[in-house]
């Protein structure tokens, strides 16, 4: 297998991850227009930020053009991990406690 | 290629402007803060798209971060005096 | 198609997703559902800013998702915050 092969699978699998990541931000903004409830909405929500951007960084990560991109790219991943699962816990505690409708 | 980013270009403006305008438009406190905060976030796409990824960065910091978190504190306190003096659930 | 035009056109998908979630934030019901809309905004704008940054050729862009990232964090914060003794009744 020669380099132009190489290059060809990494364009190809990039593609494919980039395609699955677009296909979970779509399913995740349907998801926050069309469900009934709160608590669904965020469920759809945490999908999206999660594996969505997961793996659009992950699709971009051969791409790099240097290995500090790189790092940054996986630094904003688990930033955005951390970020997410805390902010949807906040939001649903904060629905569940019943006060999310003191100050409309 | 062009084609793409013309079609991108005016995705961009027109939800720039109509985001600008449901902002101002909007009655309700909380209501117009949310949307000065999806308005900043998109108002540094188009500084990103317009290649100037410093003015991008100052104004997702500046105007959306911390601007939005003060009017979002500023929204809350406004929404509960309003609540204590007239002595109704808004 | 070279990959900076796949990225770009991907960009643009993504972006047109994000003008559909920001009705999410003009009718939503409660202030929670507003700011569960501004969370996805702001991530899926990280995503945007990601596939511009080697479709435009700039790779400072990524500096501006990481305050994206931090930012989205702050405004929850200061969106679920309670005062102790105030915020009861």
């Amino acid at each position: 297998m020669g380099e132009a092969q190489i290059a060809l699978a990494i364009n190809v699998i990039s593609i494919l991850l980039a395609v699955a990541g677009t296909f979970f931000f779509i399913a995740g903004t349907l998801g926050l227009l069309r469900l009934p409830d709160i608590f669904t909405r965020l469920h759809a929500l945490t999908k999206a930020d999660n594996l969505g951007l997961g793996l659009i960084l992950l699709a971009l990560l051969p791409h790099a053009p240097t290995l500090l991109y790189g790092a940054k790219l996986l630094l904003l991943w688990v930033l955005v991990l951390i970020g997410g699962a805390t902010g949807a816990h906040l939001i649903a505690k904060r629905a569940l406690r019943g006060d999310g409708e003191d100050m409309l | 290629m062009n084609l793409i980013l013309l079609i991108f270009d005016a995705v961009l403006l027109i939800t720039l402007l109509a985001l600008a305008a449901a902002a101002i438009l909007s009655s309700e406190p909380r209501r117009a803060v949310m949307l000065f905060i999806a308005f900043g976030l998109w108002l540094s796409l188009v500084w990103a798209r317009l290649s100037a990824p410093d003015v991008a960065l100052a104004e997702a910091a500046i105007g959306a971060g911390i601007g939005g978190a003060l009017m979002l504190a500023a929204a809350r306190r406004a929404a509960r005096r309003q609540a204590t003096s007239s002595e109704e659930p808004s | 198609m070279t990959m900076p035009a796949v990225f770009l056109t991907l960009a643009l998908i993504l972006l047109i997703t994000m003008a559909a979630g920001l009705a999410r934030i003009v009718i939503g019901p409660t202030p929670a559902d507003r700011m569960m809309a501004a969370q996805l905004l702001g991530t899926s704008g990280i995503g945007v800013l990601m596939l511009l940054s080697p479709a435009l050729g700039i790779p400072a862009l990524i500096d501006v998702g990481l305050i994206f990232a931090l930012l989205a964090a702050v405004s929850v914060a200061a969106f679920t915050r309670r005062r102790v003794g105030q915020d009861q009744a």
